[in-house]
C-alpha cells in the first residue's frame, strides 16, 4: 500500500497529482506535502485523485485541513477526477457541499 | 581535577585515538577484555556524539582508587549546543533508532556510573566510571 | 538443569563434551544453555566472552592469531549485546505501556456503557467492538421524559486512543444535555459546535442521531455526514437506504442540519451502522453494502441482538477476525 505524489507549481498555482491508496499509513505523507502548498498567500490548489484506488476517512480528515488553511490564507482548494467510491466518501460525509470538487470528470465505476 | 590525560575531539579519526588510549588506561588498571571491549564502546559512543553535534571536545581519563576499589573515570566534554531535553535522550530507542548507535543509554549500560550535565547553548559534560571487579 | 548457571566452569565442562564427543546431547544442552542466559539477560558478548576463557584453559596454546581473531569477534559483538539490551527494555516498556492502554480501555468502557432500553414497542439490538483496545465508535441510548427513546452514533475519523479520547468528550457532551425532548437536528448543531472548537482540525465526528417515538411509530433522524443506514421495510421485504444529508461535525461552525421522518410498520427495521462495516475490505475487494443488508436478511427471524452479532461474525469471518476499523451496529424492530 502506498501513495505517490508528485507536485508541480506553476505561479500561484499548484497541481498535486495522487496515485495510490490514502489511508492511515500515506495520509500523514499527504498532509506535509499539501498543508505547506495552501499555506501561500492565495494560492490555488488543485488535488487529481483518478490515481487514487482508495481513500478512508483519515484522507478526508487531511482535505478538510487543508480546506480550512486555504480558507484561512485566502486561497482555493480544488479536487478533480474523483474515482466513483472515493467520491462516495465525500458525498456521504457532505464534503461535496463544502469542497470544490469537479463533479463531471468523476472517473464512474472506478473500483 | 588533575586529569591522567585527555584525547582532543576535532575529526572522526579522534574517536580511533581516544579508543586507544582508554585502552590502553584500561589494560594497565587490570580490566579483562570484555569490559576493554565495553569501555572502548562507551568511549566511542561519547566521542562520536562530540563529533557529531558539537564539532569539537574532548576525552578525558583517570584512574581513580578507593580503599577497596579501582577503576576508570571517564569525562567527555564540550562546549556545543547542549542537549536540550536529557530525560528524553536517555530513553531507548530514541536515538538508536536507524542503527546509529548504542547512544548515552548504551555508554550507560556499559559503565557503573554515569552522570550528565548539559546547558543549552553551553555544552555538555559526561562523566562516567567503570569499577574493576 | 535448570540450576545451570552462566559460569565459567559449565560452560567450559558442556564445550569439553561436545568438543570430544560432537553429540546430539551436547548441543541439546546448548540450546538450554542459551535460553537460560536469555533468561538471565545474559547478552551475547557475554558468551562470547565465557567462549573465549573457556577455549583458553582447555588448550592453553592456542596461536595467537587464532586468540587475536576472538578477541576481535568479542568487540564486534558488544554493539550487538546493546542493542539486545535496549531490546529488553523495549520490550518491558510495551508491556507497560500495553497494561496501561487496557485499564484505559476498562474505562473507557465504563465510560461509554449505555443500557439498552428495554420497550414493548421496540426489539433493539446493538453490538460495538474497537479493530484496537480503544473504541472510536460511540452509540448511545437515551429515553426522553416523553417517553421517545433517543438513539446517537457516531464515529471519530481514525482508531485508537486519539479516536477514544475524541469519543470520551462526546460521550460528555451528550450527557449534558437535557432530559426534555431534544430534536436531532439541535443535537447535531449543538455537537457540532463543541466539535468545531474543541478537536485538531484534522479531526473530525460523524454522528446519526435519530428519534423514535413510540406512540406515533414515527422514526425522526438527522445525520452529520454519517453512513447512511438501511431501512427494512416488511410489507414490501425489502431494504433501501436511510438518505440523509448533512456535513460532518467539526468543519464548519454555522451548519444547519435538516430533520427526516421515516414511519415504522410492524416488523419494519431501522439498521445503523458505522463506516468500519460498509469501509471493510478482504483482501482487494470491498464489502457491497448489499453484502450486509443480504446478511440482515438472512437472519432476520432472529431477535434484532441475536442479528447484530451475526453480521458481526459473518464480517470477522470475513476479514480473518482482524477488524480493521471499529464496527459498530444498532438494530430497531418494532414489534406491535
Amino acid at each position: 500500500m502506498n501513495l505517490n505524489i508528485d507536485v508541480d507549481h506553476e505561479g500561484n498555482n499548484k497541481y498535486v497529482s495522487l496515485s495510490g491508496e490514502i489511508d492511515a499509513y500515506t495520509a500523514p505523507k499527504l498532509k506535509e506535502t499539501i498543508l505547506p502548498l495552501t499555506q501561500d498567500a492565495e494560492a490555488t490548489v488543485v488535488v487529481d485523485l483518478q490515481q487514487v484506488t482508495y481513500m478512508d476517512s483519515t484522507g478526508l480528515g487531511v482535505f478538510i485541513s487543508a480546506l480550512k488553511s486555504t480558507k484561512e490564507y485566502g486561497g482555493n482548494l480544488k479536487l478533480i477526477q474523483l474515482q466513483e467510491r472515493v467520491y462516495r466518501l465525500f458525498k456521504i460525509t457532505g464534503l461535496t457541499e463544502v469542497i470544490d470538487i469537479e463533479t463531471d470528470s468523476t472517473v464512474r465505476g472506478g473500483m | 581535577m588533575d586529569f591522567q590525560s585527555c584525547v582532543n575531539i576535532k575529526k572522526e579519526w579522534d574517536i580511533v585515538g581516544a579508543r586507544q588510549l582508554g585502552r590502553d588506561i584500561s589494560k594497565k588498571i587490570g580490566f579483562g577484555t570484555v569490559d576493554q571491549a565495553r569501555i572502548a564502546t562507551a568511549i566511542s559512543e561519547l566521542a562520536r556524539n562530540i563529533y557529531l553535534y558539537a564539532g569539537t571536545g574532548k576525552v578525558c581519563f583517570e584512574t581513580i582508587e578507593n580503599l577497596n576499589e579501582k577503576g576508570l573515570r571517564i569525562i567527555a566534554i564540550d562546549e556545543g549546543p547542549g542537549i536540550r531535553d536529557v530525560t528524553q535522550v536517555m530513553e531507548d530507542g530514541f536515538s538508536t533508532s536507524g542503527g546509529l548507535g548504542a547512544g548515552l543509554p548504551g555508554v550507560k549500560r556499559l559503565m557503573d556510573e554515569f552522570d550528565v550535565i548539559s546547558r543549552q547553548g553551553e555544552g555538555t559534560e559526561v562523566n562516567v566510571v567503570k569499577w574493576l571487579r | 538443569m535448570s540450576t545451570l548457571k552462566l559460569d565459567l566452569e559449565s560452560y567450559k565442562d558442556l564445550l569439553k563434551q561436545y568438543i570430544e564427543t560432537q553429540n546430539e546431547q551436547a548441543l541439546y544442552r546448548a540450546e538450554q544453555f542459551s535460553k537460560h542466559s536469555i533468561q538471565q539477560n545474559i547478552t551475547p558478548d557475554e558468551i562470547i566472552n565465557v567462549h573465549i576463557e573457556a577455549l583458553l584453559e582447555l588448550y592453553p596454546d592456542i596461536p595467537s592469531n587464532i586468540q587475536s581473531s576472538l578477541n576481535f569477534l568479542l568487540e564486534t559483538m558488544i554493539s550487538y549485546g546493546l542493542a539486545y539490551q535496549e531490546y529488553q527494555a523495549l520490550r518491558e516498556k510495551q508491556l507497560e505501556l500495553q497494561s496501561e492502554i487496557s485499564v484505559a480501555a476498562n474505562m473507557q468502557q465504563t465510560l461509554l456503557s449505555t443500557t439498552k432500553p428495554e420497550m414493548s414497542e421496540l426489539d433493539v439490538g446493538a453490538i460495538s467492538t474497537p479493530a484496537k483496545q480503544m473504541n472510536g465508535d460511540y452509540y448511545h441510548f437515551v429515553k426522553d421524559q416523553e417517553g421517545s427513546l433517543g438513539i446517537a452514533v457516531a464515529d471519530v475519523i481514525g482508531k485508537g486512543v486519539p479516536a477514544a479520547l475524541c469519543m470520551s468528550m462526546i460521550k460528555y457532551s451528550m450527557d449534558s444535555f437535557p432530559d426534555s425532548r431534544m430534536e436531532p437536528s439541535v443535537i447535531l448543531e449543538g455537537m457540532n459546535r463543541v466539535v468545531e472548537r474543541n478537536v485538531d482540525p484534522s479531526m473530525f465526528v460523524t454522528m446519526f442521531y435519530g428519534l423514535y417515538d413510540p406512540d406515533t411509530h414515527e422514526f425522526n433522524y438527522s445525520s452529520a455526514g454519517h453512513e447512511p443506514g438501511f431501512y427494512y421495510s416488511a410489507k414490501n421485504d425489502s431494504f433501501h437506504d436511510i438518505e440523509a444529508e448533512g456535513l460532518v461535525l467539526g468543519v464548519d461552525r454555522s451548519v444547519k442540519y435538516e430533520q427526516y421522518t421515516q414511519h415504522l410498520d410492524v416488523g419494519d427495521m431501522v439498521v445503523l451502522l458505522t463506516d468500519g462495516v460498509t469501509e471493510c475490505r478482504t483482501g482487494d475487494r470491498f464489502i457491497e453494502r448489499d453484502e450486509i443488508s443480504d446478511v440482515i436478511h438472512q437472519y432476520k427471524h432472529l431477535s434484532a441482538q441475536e442479528i447484530t452479532e451475526q453480521v458481526y461474525r459473518h464480517f470477522e469471518r470475513l476479514q480473518d477476525f482482524q477488524l480493521r476499523d471499529d464496527f459498530t451496529m444498532i438494530i430497531l424492530r418494532r414489534e406491535v
